[in-house]
Formats: C-alpha cells, sequence, structure tokens
C-alpha cells in the first residue's frame, strides 16, 4: 500500500484552520431579543386595520361573498377551504402587469352569526399596511354581500 | 451610433415603467361589470355537484388538467400548456432581423437584432359555481382565463438576450367564454342565461 503524505506546509496550514473553527465553535450566539415574538402595538393596530366584524347567516354565505368580492375585483383565487374559513387570491396590474397583488382572507366565527373577516394583502412582497386599501376592499365586500342576499 | 438608436427604440417600446396604486387594485373599474358579464352563467339546475363535475368534464375536453377541486366552495382549478407561437410575431422578427442585418452591413458595425417572441404558454382556468337562491334551484358558474407566456431568446447587437422572458395576460376574449358555456350547456343539457 502506498500513503500519500501531505507537504509540511500543507499540514500547517490545514491545522491552523482546524484549529480556528473549533475555536468559533466556543463564541456564543447573539442574545434573542425577548420581544422577539411579542404582539407589538403595531401589530395590534395592524390586526384591527385588517379585520371586520360582519353579521352574516353562515361561514359558507361570508367565504362565497369574499370570493365573488375577489372575483369582482379582478383577483385570481388560487386557493378556497371552506371549512377552515381560507381564501387565496392574486391579481397582477393592467396592462403592463409588472406588479402583482396577493391577499389573504380568513373568515372566524365569533359568536352564532357574527364572524370576523381579516384580509392580508402583500404588494410585491412587502406587505401592506395603508388603513385604506382595506377599506377599499371592505367597501367592496359590504356590497358583493349586500347584493348576494337580495 | 446604429447600436444606440437601436437600444433607444428598444427602451422607448417598453414603455416607462410606472408602479401601479396598491388601492386601486380593491376598488371596482369601468371594466369590472363587463367582465363579470363575460365570466358569468346562470343554470336553472338542483344540482352544483353535477354542474361543477360537467365544468370539469369540458375542462378536460378543451385540454386542461384540473389541478384543484373543492366542493365546499364549488371551486376548481385547471391548467394546460401549450405552444404560443403566433405567425405575426416571427413575421415581425424577420422583417426586423432583415431590415438591422442590412442597416449592420451599410453601417459596418454590429446592430443586428433579434426580437425574442413568445414560445410557449400556459392557460389556467378559475372556476367557481355557487347557488343563486336558498332553496338551491338556480346556480351560477363563473370561469376565468388567463394565461402565462414564456419568450424564446433573441439577440441585440453583440448582446444575447436569454430565453425565458416570462408576461402574464388575462384572457379577455369574450368568444373563448361564449365557446366554454356553449359546451357546458351541451353537456348539462340546460340553456346557460347571461346575467
Amino acid at each position: 500500500m502506498r500513503f500519500v503524505l501531505l507537504p509540511p506546509n500543507g499540514l500547517l496550514r490545514v491545522t491552523v484552520v482546524a484549529a480556528a473553527l473549533a475555536l468559533c465553535s466556543c463564541a456564543s450566539p447573539p442574545a434573542e431579543p425577548e420581544t422577539l415574538l411579542a404582539p407589538t402595538d403595531e401589530q395590534m393596530k395592524l390586526r384591527s386595520t385588517q379585520s371586520r366584524q360582519f353579521e352574516v347567516e353562515s361561514r359558507r354565505f361570508a367565504i362565497r361573498g369574499v370570493i365573488e368580492a375577489l372575483q369582482d375585483l379582478g383577483f385570481i383565487i388560487e386557493r378556497a377551504n371552506e371549512p377552515l374559513g381560507l381564501v387565496t387570491a392574486a391579481r397582477f396590474a393592467e396592462p403592463r402587469y409588472f406588479d402583482v397583488m396577493s391577499v389573504t382572507v380568513t373568515v372566524r366565527e365569533e359568536s352564532e352569526g357574527n364572524f370576523t373577516i381579516r384580509a392580508n394583502a402583500i404588494f410585491n412582497n412587502e406587505p401592506i399596511t395603508d388603513a385604506q386599501v382595506y377599506q377599499n376592499f371592505f367597501a367592496t365586500l359590504e356590497r358583493s354581500m349586500f347584493i348576494e342576499r337580495n | 451610433m446604429q447600436r444606440v438608436v437601436v437600444a433607444c427604440f428598444l427602451l422607448l417600446s417598453t414603455g416607462c415603467m410606472t408602479k401601479s396604486d396598491p388601492g386601486k387594485f380593491f376598488q371596482l373599474s369601468e371594466e369590472s361589470p363587463a367582465n363579470k358579464a363575460m365570466q358569468i352563467r346562470h343554470f336553472e339546475t338542483d344540482g352544483v355537484d353535477e354542474l361543477l363535475s360537467a365544468s370539469a368534464a369540458v375542462l378536460q375536453d378543451l385540454g386542461f388538467q384540473i389541478s384543484e377541486s373543492v366542493r365546499d366552495v364549488g371551486f376548481l382549478r385547471a391548467a394546460k400548456e401549450r405552444s404560443a407561437r403566433e405567425y405575426g410575431q416571427e413575421l415581425t422578427q424577420g422583417i426586423v432581423l432583415v431590415l438591422t442585418t442590412a442597416l449592420s452591413v451599410l453601417g459596418g458595425a454590429n446592430a443586428i437584432v433579434l426580437m425574442p417572441v413568445d414560445l410557449h404558454q400556459q392557460v389556467n382556468a378559475s372556476l367557481v359555481a355557487r347557488p343563486l337562491d336558498d332553496v338551491g334551484h338556480r346556480h351560477e358558474v363563473r370561469v376565468l382565463f388567463y394565461r402565462l407566456v414564456w419568450k424564446g431568446s433573441g439577440a441585440s447587437g453583440d448582446q444575447q438576450i436569454p430565453p425565458g422572458q416570462q408576461k402574464m395576460e388575462m384572457i379577455r376574449d369574450p368568444e373563448i367564454y361564449q365557446h366554454f358555456f356553449a359546451r357546458l350547456s351541451k353537456a348539462v343539457f340546460l340553456e346557460a342565461h347571461k346575467i
């Protein structure tokens, strides 16, 4: 059998690198801030901007209203799950199609006949925090549910 | 100099890239009612399951593959991939190529332009069927067609344009929707009513 030996200077280099790596493992990780996953005031404010209460007969009625409103606005429905109360949709800006808006809408039953609908909109991978955008959506949703009821 | 002229022409033809206003996405536009009328038909039938199943069958006939279905909300998603090559685009590409080659020969510099043309497309359908009244005698089917297009490779002078440039387009041709609903009517043996 033949053994291939590293030249002395190569062996030294390897030893130095290995020692440096071993020392790195002794360094303690940076301390995580305690408030990393805690709710902040901003998040609470955003949640109330993104949510509305609706009094409708059933979750199915609410989900159908959401789907219809989104379709009227020109959104493409990507996911719809009635038992979980989830709808996901996306829309491209016409006519150039450079910008994309995607939205996730959830429907939760607070009490009988009382539902909270929350919309979470993302524009070109950035979350939307502007209240006017959500007001526009809920105005269209109310109109759509009113028409459906009649 | 010719390279600069061609580059300016290409830049101007793509148009100014102004960002859209997010607020407008959630407001109805002037085209919304017309689009809605094009995409919706009403059927006098008791069975939404039958409508949904017939819709899936029609989409299959049209070459689509159903990628998702949710019975509770009457939702279907389907897609099909086809060639997107168009005679008009390839003719334009040929004319531009000949003209720029002639310019290059006359001018001496390489100003040959090979415009990337549409090569491949994925056509998608998003369909929702729902009841219109509480007793379930009337139902509505709403379908939306849109497509993703990929362009081929090209060149501008010495610079190569790689293939794969993608664009997305909503399909607003009323004939396609009429064709779909005509087939759906036949499949369920019912008359489709417009809104």
